[in-house]
């Protein structure tokens, strides 16, 4: 039984499709998966495999080797906090701790309910806006206390 | 004295710069056309005489990495271009800026190199959390496909090139050239350690050039207005202008642009100075790979050459203030723990000594380390220097003797001598 | 002929051929720099960095695993300046490798110490808690992982990949976090999984078999062939006869390839590594006569015995009932020897020597042959197989049913294994039966004459491959008891028939 149903399997074939060599594709590919899923399972690496006509052991390496693409699930909302020197000069370490408060989770965790997961990231490259939140594929620059506390209030 | 005109950033107060009809309402994509119109030969000419270098971080000549992609008839099959969009050293955004503002002007320089090399595929890699950007440049992309700016017979011309878009996941050292072929194909980011060069054998194992954002944007200027011109904008090799991304202890933090050669100290009073009046303790000059400056030292001319006699580099151009609050200790540990976050792991110096700088420092600042520690840190530094594949590990050994040399009594602070 | 170039190092003048790194050059002409990644059939993937050698001319030292040699290149890799460079890539491999040297088996062929005492000895800066991972981890049937100790040099990741093609390993994660494992899900057991045990520079990856049997110092090392097949790689039998109380008390403790390039390459599959664990074990040692009143005999009165019953035989005409079961296990000494006496001497028709189907089993693109014995192919030399027929076991059970063959010759091969328990009662109906051979087995009771034969590790021989090369192996052990090789038994015979049995 496949990890995915039929329109998404036509998406994942489609990147198979999309560049030069058919493997270009693995990097986009995963990152679809992620989306769908929240992680990369085993039995998404198996399909992917298959589908790019490459080792499994191939697979693993690029999914384990960026920070994008996780084991295990991550909450509905990705929440990134850069630790770029910029952004730590500027308070990004009490913004981690005001975050986990208020998310009741440490770095490096999801909450029970699924709805958010906490992790640090290195330079988003937005240290004019510093310090800066990634939430998800959203850009927050110039974070606050007060705008933490609505995003947390208004992300279901 | 009156500095010329900026050339990338001097339309950035036009809202809708980043819409083709704006863009070209202000001259855009017309070096394209006088590109295909003077021909391969004469546009190398120009590229020579620009003394255009690569503005991500490495400054390698763009026209002699052109000039190194072996013609068609030498070797038949696919050449390509890709631009390096995976921007991700800290205290760098102009990237981001660039194409968030200005995408056309991206992709009309792309084309030109595409031109120049006889690509007739391009890709544009973007790191995956400029997520906004990539679909800015989706749209851009669309807008010069429907205009015959992209895509078969460009402009009417003979010659096609088609531009794909690709997304980056999460890893730093996928800016590195042979490490975002890598990514590209599929793998692991691990750098190549040449040769071949890219430029003989890259994605994909064809010819393939690799340049900048902001490298690609400025060809249409000299395609315009002259290598010569370009040239003359900067210093004796450091042609034309370049953007400085300031952050820090600043007032303004942001994307500023210059002639090559402009000296530290400008850039920094174009953003307003230290943030609230503080005194200046530091700067770090081109990213964080780069070795820190001490504010005695901000008479540098910021081109390639001249930084390297205060032992630091232009980089990327990534200017960080540092104010009289900053402990360059906890600045070391913050580069060091981002450079053991994003060593990719193959060669053991800097994947076990980038691990081994963060854990002696982290000691230090949370009032564990003693002065023998500063000699460790010394001689690991050098123990890692030039032994490693990368760029990336070479900076693991050359930042923290940097901070220690310039700022000795913030390392005595937190590694002092102990008794016992 | 190749081209090839002279460049200099260390002040001594190499050559080197076309395509050639200056470390496979140096390698070639017995010059040690230190590595651990490079492997001559894995490839240079320069991220060790321990091969460091300064270069006249270029600005930084560099990797000589990647240098190409080119005329007049001047090298220098012994320098204090370069032996510097590469004790300090040693010194970073150092700083979290665990200090397992007490517990761990690769300790006395380990590249770490190896090279720490030779170009390392500085004192250790490292005062962090070390990071730790993944320890004793059995992930396949041979091999035990532990990933503290690795130092990613790829050769394992590399073997899966290009050698076994079964790509159960890899490298997952990012940085120094990274680890080497398998797939998940997946366990390393592919045919040829020992070699990693040899490949690794470290104890990351080590025998399960050998695991805490005995330290590598103890072992004497003898270049044998591996019997497993007709391919006969190369090989070191690695032997314990110094500290008797290790290794369970047996003698072979374990055998490594010896790199062939016509023959084996670098590699031996497991089935012949780990085929030979019990070398030990039911052991002959006592020349015997089983039938009658039993007793220990001294070599000379067997053969002189057997002998006449032989004479005894010919005469009345019945030789044509004595059959002899041999294999493709006789050296080219044996089969020689066998056929003076035989076929020669003795003038016998029926002969068993087909692998069928006992000593047939898997073969592959890469070592393993489906003859699971060394040297049919010596035998066939001497026509045994064209001039001289092999009998199918069928239809020797049927010709001793019928009656057709009253005697039967057992030359180091066991019929109730082929026959199962049904061959007990054909055994039983012989008339004569001499086992021979270096183990009891199940037939060995049966036998009226029971002869200790060496094994292969117990004498000198040659063995021929299914190349047709006939390859040397030589004597690691001491015989058994009274055991002697198969030849010198077969000789013996032999001289005891030509004197008429001593009458």
């Amino acid at each position: 039984m496949s990890a995915f149903n039929l329109e998404q399997e036509k998406v994942l074939e489609s990147w198979t499709q999309r560049y030069p060599a058919s493997i270009m594709g693995l990097v986009e590919a995963l990152r679809q998966v992620q989306q769908w899923h929240r992680c990369v399972t085993d039995e998404d690496e198996e399909y992917l495999a298959g589908l790019f006509a490459v080792p499994r052991s191939r697979i693993h390496e690029v999914a384990t080797f960026f920070q994008s693409f996780t084991r295990k699930p991550t909450g509905r909302h990705r929440i990134g906090i850069c630790r770029g020197l910029s952004c730590s000069l500027a308070g990004s370490k009490e913004m981690c701790s005001c975050l986990e408060k208020k998310l009741g989770i440490k770095e490096g965790e999801t909450t029970a309910d699924g709805r958010f997961s906490l992790e640090t990231m290195e330079c988003l490259g937005a240290c004019d806006q510093a310090p800066a939140l990634l939430i998800n594929d959203e850009l927050k620059g110039a974070a606050t206390e007060e705008l933490v506390a609505k995003l947390v209030e208004e992300l279901k | 004295m009156s500095r010329p005109d900026p050339l990338l950033t001097k339309h950035f107060d036009e809202t809708r710069l980043h819409e083709l009809e704006t863009f070209r309402r202000l001259g855009g994509y017309e070096g394209l056309k006088k590109a295909l119109a003077m021909g391969r030969e004469a546009l190398m000419a120009e590229m020579n005489k620009s003394n255009l270098r690569g503005l991500g971080g490495a400054g390698f000549g763009a026209a002699m990495k052109w000039s190194t992609v072996i013609p068609e008839a030498k070797n038949p099959g696919p050449r390509y271009v890709v631009v390096n969009c995976d921007e991700s050293e800290p205290g760098c955004f102009k990237d981001r800026v660039l194409v968030t503002r200005s995408p056309h002007a991206l992709i009309e320089g792309l084309l030109i190199a595409a031109y120049a090399i006889d690509a007739q595929r391009a890709f544009i890699f973007i790191r995956g959390e400029y997520e906004l950007q990539h679909r800015i440049l989706q749209k851009a992309l669309d807008e010069a496909r429907a205009a015959g700016l992209v895509g078969e017979h460009i402009l009417g011309s003979g010659f096609s090139c088609a531009i794909d878009l690709m997304r980056g996941a999460g890893a730093y050292i996928s800016g590195l050239d042979t490490a975002l072929l890598e990514t590209m194909e599929g793998k692991k980011a691990w750098p190549r350690q040449p040769p071949p060069f890219p430029t003989a054998a890259g994605l994909m194992g064809r010819p393939t050039v690799v340049n900048n954002v902001e490298t690609l944007s400025m060809v249409p200027h000299i395609v315009l207005r002259g290598g010569e011109w370009f040239a003359k904008l900067g210093t004796a090799k450091s042609g034309g202008t370049v953007l400085f991304s300031v952050s820090g202890h600043v007032e303004k933090p942001g994307v500023y642009e210059f002639p090559m050669g402009t000296p530290l100290r400008e850039i920094l009073a174009a953003a307003g100075g230290v943030k609230g009046g503080k005194r200046l303790k530091a700067v770090i000059p081109g990213g964080v790979s780069t070795p820190v400056l001490t504010a005695d030292e901000l008479d540098i001319p910021m081109d390639f050459e001249a930084p390297r006699a205060k032992g630091t580099f232009l980089g990327a151009g990534g200017v960080i203030v540092l104010d009289e609050t900053a402990d360059m200790v906890m600045v070391a540990h913050n580069i060091e723990r981002f450079l053991a976050h994003e060593s990719c792991g193959q060669c053991t110096p800097c994947r076990q000594g980038s691990f081994w700088h963060e854990r002696i420092l982290e000691r230090g600042l949370s009032g564990g380390g003693t002065a023998q520690d500063l000699a460790t840190l010394e001689r690991a530094g050098e123990n890692i220097t030039g032994k490693v594949i990368c760029a990336l590990g070479d900076t693991v050994g050359v930042v923290t003797r940097a901070l220690m040399k310039k700022f000795p009594e913030d390392f005595k602070a937190k590694f002092p001598e102990r008794r016992g | 002929m190749a081209k090839t170039f002279k460049f200099s190092l260390d002040g001594a003048v190499l050559e080197a051929r076309e395509g050639e790194t200056v470390l496979e050059a140096a390698e070639r002409a017995g010059v040690r720099i230190p590595h651990y990644c490079w492997h001559r059939a894995l490839g240079n993937p320069g991220n060790c960095r321990m091969c460091i050698v300064e270069v006249e001319g270029a600005p930084k030292p560099q990797v000589s695993c990647r240098l190409p040699a080119r005329e007049g290149l001047v090298v220098r890799s012994a320098t204090p300046a370069a032996r510097r460079a590469q004790a300090s890539a040693l010194e970073l491999h150092l700083v979290d490798h665990p200090l397992d040297c007490p517990v761990c088996d690769q300790s006395g062929e380990c590249g770490l110490q190896d090279y720490y005492m030779d170009i390392g000895r500085y004192p250790s800066a490292m005062r962090e808690d070390k990071a730790h991972a993944g320890k004793r981890l059995p992930i396949g049937p041979h091999i035990m992982l532990d990933q503290e100790r690795c130092i990613m040099c790829t050769r394992c990741t590399r073997f899966t990949a290009q050698v076994s093609k079964s790509h159960e390993l890899g490298i997952f994660g990012r940085g120094h976090a990274q680890v080497v494992d398998v797939v998940p899900g997946r366990s390393l057991d592919n045919p040829y999984s020992g070699n990693l045990a040899d490949i690794c520079p470290v104890g990351a990856l080590t025998d399960r078999d050998f695991r805490f049997q005995v330290r590598v110092w103890y072992l004497d090392e003898t270049a044998s062939l591996c019997p497993g097949c007709s391919r006969g790689c190369a090989i070191f039998a690695h032997t314990s006869t110094k500290r008797p109380w290790h290794n369970k008390g047996r003698r072979l403790a374990r055998l490594k390839p010896r790199s062939n390039p016509e023959v084996n390459g670098h590699w031996v599959c497991d089935e012949g590594r780990y085929g030979f664990a019990d070398f030990d074990s039911d052991r002959l040692g006592k020349v015997m006569r089983l039938k009658g009143d039993a007793a220990e005999r001294p070599w000379d009165a067997v053969s002189d015995e057997i002998a006449v019953a032989w004479h005894q035989v010919v005469r009345n005409k019945k030789a044509e009932g004595l059959a002899v079961v041999a294999s493709g296990a006789l050296s080219n000494e044996d089969w020689q020897a066998f056929k003076s006496l035989f076929v020669d001497a003795l003038k016998l028709s029926r002969f068993l020597f087909t692998p069928e189907p006992d000593q047939v089993g898997a073969e592959d693109e890469l070592l393993r042959r489906r003859d699971k014995v060394p040297n049919l192919a010596g035998g066939m030399a001497l026509g045994f197989g064209t001039r001289i027929k092999s009998l199918t076991w069928d239809a020797l059970a049927g010709d001793i049913e019928a009656g057709k063959v009253w005697g039967l010759y057992v030359v180091d091969r066991d019929p109730l294994k082929v026959w199962g328990e049904e061959g007990r009662g054909l055994l039983e109906r012989l008339d004569f039966l001499v086992y021979q051979g270096p183990r009891k087995g199940l037939t060995g009771d049966l036998a009226h004459f029971r002869l200790p034969a060496t094994a292969w590790l117990e004498e000198d021989g040659h063995f021929t491959n299914f190349q047709g090369r006939v390859q040397s192996y030589r004597q690691a052990l001491a015989p058994l008891g009274a055991a002697k090789p198969d030849w010198a038994i077969f000789a013996g015979l032999e001289a005891s028939w030509r004197s008429g049995g001593g009458l």
